[in-house]
């Protein structure tokens, strides 16, 4: 067992507070996710990276991130985790020392040729296995901590039970997913998206066909007529935001959230969330009480319907997404506070999406509370009143009696 | 070259033998999919019964660690009868056999991952002693990944290919969900843009894709002669296509006329009327931004 708390002052406290570690697609998301609580943040570089539809981070970007993070004792981890093929081997020995000198933590690598060359390397960051290995026992973390691998980022397949096992048999670093899409098969094993779209999903191109809708034959006959529920093996995210204090207790290192690609205002509300949901438990585990505004504040900005993945075993039907594709956000996001003037109560924003006066607003904060307001008065720049806001990422201004802080967010409520 | 093929009926041993096929790979309960599952005793009489002959399992799944034990005394068991190889793709698998001290070959097969040389030449260090090359990646670069590495590579040789497989029951959710009552046998989905069909199972622990398509690479020997063992996947074979398979690239192995001969021998092939495809030998699969938009923009301006 992993020792994770003891008894001070007569009240048990968590004392491995596991790393909460955040997606970003580019640098306004990775300030954000730190801003919001992420005590590490990947991202992918230009070469080598998987999501090339990511808006992927150039050296100088990677510089930058990690300079900020730096001002927050946060990390940076990059992930290198494309499998080679012939021609992807040059310039990979120079890109593995420029982000050492940059001073990025640790990168993620599925390729068994750049783990081993980033260790002859001697190199200062640490090497991550890529969830793309799918490794999901105890042996095979043990080949890896024989390579001389620092962390195992584990396959989604596996199962709480199995968890508390592997977590039992290994003294190595495990990172495990606590939110996010899912890949429906094994990740890297997963020949879909090159043999129907000619994308290669292991280096990055992944069309992902697992979500598309197929017929069903059996032998030539047809199964899946015109009014019927189509085939499809695509699956709702994974939310495990109601076992958090179960895995915090098995004393795993590292929570991972899904999703490069998502967008500023899913990475603040998810970072936020379960920021909040460790930081409670870990204050005082044997009191706390899970209540549903973390779940709700989750399902905010879920993209897809949420479920448990595979924390109890096999997903089943409830778990995955047929003809009902359920992609609907309850709320929108519209703004990001820039300022605050206590003394006029007129808060400066960003605008992101329409909203209007007489739009009921939550805003959403590192710093404070959630609270609500209805928007009364909108200036524009010139300080003239507009009933609307509909430029995106327009400086406006707004009337609000709560204080609310600068990267504080606002979404309007629709549902 | 050698041919390897997987044996999908102990009964056909005899004729695959006598066709000069002497590498099996052979089903276990443990297999990732195979076409035939074997009991212990019966690859045991067939070790002893062609001892000139031999024979890898497949221990070639992704384990949950709940199983480890079971693969562990699963191992220890396979060294009583003197298989010869492993075909594994969790390093689990390799682990228990080199904490144990055994002696198989043990050869790397992951499906999608063997794909440039390098990283096979690293894993030789760590204690692969073969590798089955991903057949998602081109001829050329199969190729030139031979000339590169130092141990025995296997290339996928003829039939059905490896699409993907799920640890979730897709089939059984499905059928949940849509209320629908069909058979679990000949099961195929087709993608509605590309019209491709491709099998869909469900085994014991995965469900399992293949594509319809059978790969062949008859008529390439001439350039991938220097590969150690040339791979027939007998999935999806019934006995008949198996052994005729098998004894076409047989022939066209040991012809001391190739290219005279491979003509009539594709012929056979043809005449099976089973659907051939090159697989990726000749395509090459894209992954940067700006090549997928490419592909993204011409599959919208053939569509209108």
């Amino acid at each position: 067992m992993r020792n994770v708390s003891q008894i001070i002052d007569g009240k048990r406290q968590i004392i491995k507070k596991p790393e909460l570690l955040a997606p970003a697609g580019n640098l306004e998301k990775l300030k954000i996710a730190i801003i919001y609580g992420a005590d590490a943040v990947f991202i992918g570089g230009k070469e080598f990276s998987l999501r090339s539809q990511a808006s992927n981070f150039t050296l100088d970007d990677i510089l930058e991130a990690v300079e900020f993070a730096n001002q927050y004792h946060a990390k940076i981890h990059v992930t290198c985790n494309i499998i080679l093929h012939q021609d992807n081997l040059a310039g990979i020995k120079e890109y593995l020392q420029a982000l050492d000198d940059i001073g990025v933590s640790a990168i993620i690598v599925a390729d068994p040729y750049i783990m081993i060359l980033a260790k002859e390397m001697n190199l200062k960051l640490e090497v991550h296995v890529s969830t793309q290995l799918s490794t999901l026992n105890s042996k095979a973390i043990q080949f890896y901590q024989n390579m001389g691998m620092d962390r195992v980022v584990l396959g989604r397949e596996v199962t709480y039970d199995n968890l508390k096992d592997i977590l039992n048999a290994t003294d190595m670093d495990i990172e495990y997913f606590i939110h996010g899409a899912m890949c429906i098969h094994y990740s890297g094993r997963c020949m879909l998206s090159n043999y129907l779209a000619l994308r290669d999903a292991n280096r990055g191109g992944c069309s992902q066909s697992c979500r598309w809708y197929y017929d069903l034959y059996q032998d030539d006959t047809l199964l899946t007529k015109e009014d019927d529920m189509p085939f499809t093996m695509s699956s709702k995210d994974m939310a495990l935001v109601n076992h958090i204090g179960e895995l915090i207790e098995l004393g795993v290192d590292s929570f991972k959230i899904e999703g490069r690609m998502k967008s500023l205002h899913y990475i603040a509300t998810v970072v936020s969330t379960y920021r909040k949901l460790i930081d409670n438990y870990c204050e005082d585990p044997d009191h706390f009480t899970m209540d549903d505004f973390y779940t709700k504040e989750l399902e905010k900005a879920a993209n897809r319907a949420l479920c448990h993945g595979f924390f109890y075993d096999h997903p089943g039907v409830n778990e995955q997404l047929y003809n009902i594709r359920d992609e609907h956000p309850t709320q929108e996001f519209v703004m990001r506070v820039v300022d605050y003037d206590e003394e006029s109560h007129i808060a400066t924003i960003e605008q992101r999406n329409y909203f209007k006066v007489g739009d009921k607003i939550e805003i959403f904060s590192p710093n404070h509370s959630n609270l609500f307001f209805t928007v009364k008065k909108i200036y524009n720049e010139d300080k003239e009143e507009v009933d609307v806001a509909n430029h995106p990422m327009e400086i406006l201004y707004i009337e609000c009696d709560q204080y609310v802080t600068k990267n504080d967010m606002g979404r309007k409520v629709i549902r | 070259m050698k041919l390897f093929i997987s044996l999908n009926n102990k009964s056909r041993l005899y004729d695959y033998h006598d066709m000069g096929i002497d590498y099996y790979l052979i089903g276990t309960p443990y297999s990732f999919y195979t076409p035939h599952i074997f009991p212990i005793d019966e690859i045991k009489e067939m070790i002893i019964s062609y001892p000139d002959c031999h024979f890898y399992v497949s221990l070639n799944g992704l384990y949950d660690q709940d199983k480890i034990d079971e693969i562990e005394t699963y191992i220890d068991q396979l060294v009583d009868i003197h298989v010869t190889g492993i075909l594994f793709q969790d390093f689990g698998v390799l682990q228990i056999v080199k904490d144990k001290g055994y002696h198989f070959d043990m050869m790397y097969a992951p499906e999608t991952l063997n794909t440039n040389a390098q990283s096979i030449q690293t894993l030789s260090k760590y204690g692969i002693t073969s590798a089955f090359l991903a057949h998602v990646i081109s001829l050329e670069e199969q190729i030139q990944i031979k000339k590169e590495v130092s141990i025995p590579l296997m290339m996928f040789g003829h039939g059905v290919e490896y699409m993907a497989a799920s640890k979730r029951k897709l089939v059984s959710n499905y059928k949940e969900a849509s209320h629908k009552d069909f058979d679990d046998e000949n099961l195929m989905i087709q993608d509605r843009s590309s019209k491709k069909k491709m099998h869909i199972f469900e085994n014991d622990s995965s469900t399992l894709i293949f594509s319809e398509e059978r790969l062949y690479t008859l008529d390439l020997f001439n350039q991938i002669k220097d590969m150690d063992y040339l791979y027939i996947e007998t999935l999806f074979m019934d006995d008949y296509e198996a052994i005729e398979v098998a004894s076409i690239y047989s022939d066209a192995l040991n012809s001391f006329n190739y290219d005279r001969d491979v003509k009539a021998l594709l012929a056979l092939l043809y005449q099976m009327n089973k659907p051939l495809t090159r697989g990726f030998l000749f395509d090459n699969t894209v992954y940067k931004l700006e090549d997928v938009r490419k592909i993204d923009n011409e599959k919208r301006e053939s569509n209108h």
